[in-house]
């Protein structure tokens, strides 16, 4: 059984707005659908030693995120509200590194 | 809880905006009059729109204002604008903007609690709905009051 946990940085520029709201929702999603997923939250200084799985974030950083070596992958979210947005993407995530 | 942080002259109603840019300095601008944070706070807002795109932009028709606590939050604030009319804010999914909710936080952690009020109040539609009809700051802060209330 999935006993492992993909790790996730929550994370956006100033590190204390609009990604905290996303972790909170992301936790929401991950709690209500039995995801393997445990998060933390930061801002991009986060990523300096970052050693999880991949980096949550909103879309205009994701580009920037995905070409970043320090990042294995990187999800955008649109709408931070958007509770099937978070899960579709996150499954799909996890689908693509089979979990 | 938000409502510790939000009072009647952060809020502004029918907001005449010409640009994106206006639109985030008038949002802000009731934070600075109060002390709530600093003119570098405001510029580094749109500097990281500038640099970065509209990441601000969160939802539909909702800018969230803020920046990094260094450079230049005071004391934490929440604060609310309604447009007259929307504006573009180059956001190819959320845009156009009519709402904007500035914000001031030293650390996420100490205002979780705002925070997780406002992500709700947010995923409300009947929140959005009264706002609109909202004929006085003193209305937003007895919706505000009233959704935190039932939460």
């Amino acid at each position: 059984m999935a006993d492992k946990k993909f790790h996730a940085l929550v994370c956006c520029r100033a590190g204390m707005g609009s990604s905290m709201m996303l972790k909170i929702k992301i936790d929401q999603v991950i709690k209500e659908n039995d995801l393997p997923i445990e998060t933390e939250h930061g801002n991009l200084d986060s990523l300096i030693g970052f050693n999880g799985d991949f980096v949550i974030t909103m879309p205009d950083l994701t580009d920037e995120l995905n070409a970043d070596d320090r990042v294995p992958s990187a999800v955008g979210i649109t709408n931070i509200v958007d509770k099937a947005e978070m899960k579709e993407k996150l499954t799909a995530w996890l689908a693509e590194h089979n979990a | 809880m938000l409502s510790d942080l939000l009072t009647e002259d952060l809020v502004q109603l029918n907001v005449v905006a010409s640009n994106w840019e206006d639109a985030i300095r008038k949002s802000a601008q009731p934070l600075v009059d109060i002390k709530k944070v600093t003119e570098g706070y405001v510029d580094d807002i749109i500097k990281g729109v500038n640099e970065l795109g509209p990441y601000i932009v969160i939802t539909e028709h909702v800018a969230l204002p803020h920046a990094r606590p260094e450079s230049g939050a005071l004391e934490p604030a929440v604060g609310i604008t309604v447009l007259k009319d929307s504006v573009e804010f180059g956001s190819k999914d959320n845009d156009p903007v009519k709402f904007l909710f500035p914000l001031a936080a030293k650390d996420s952690e100490g205002h979780l609690s705002a925070l997780q009020s406002l992500v709700e109040l947010l995923s409300d539609p009947d929140f959005f709905a009264q706002l609109e009809k909202a004929q006085s700051p003193k209305d937003v802060v007895d919706l505000v009051h009233a959704k935190e209330g039932r939460l």
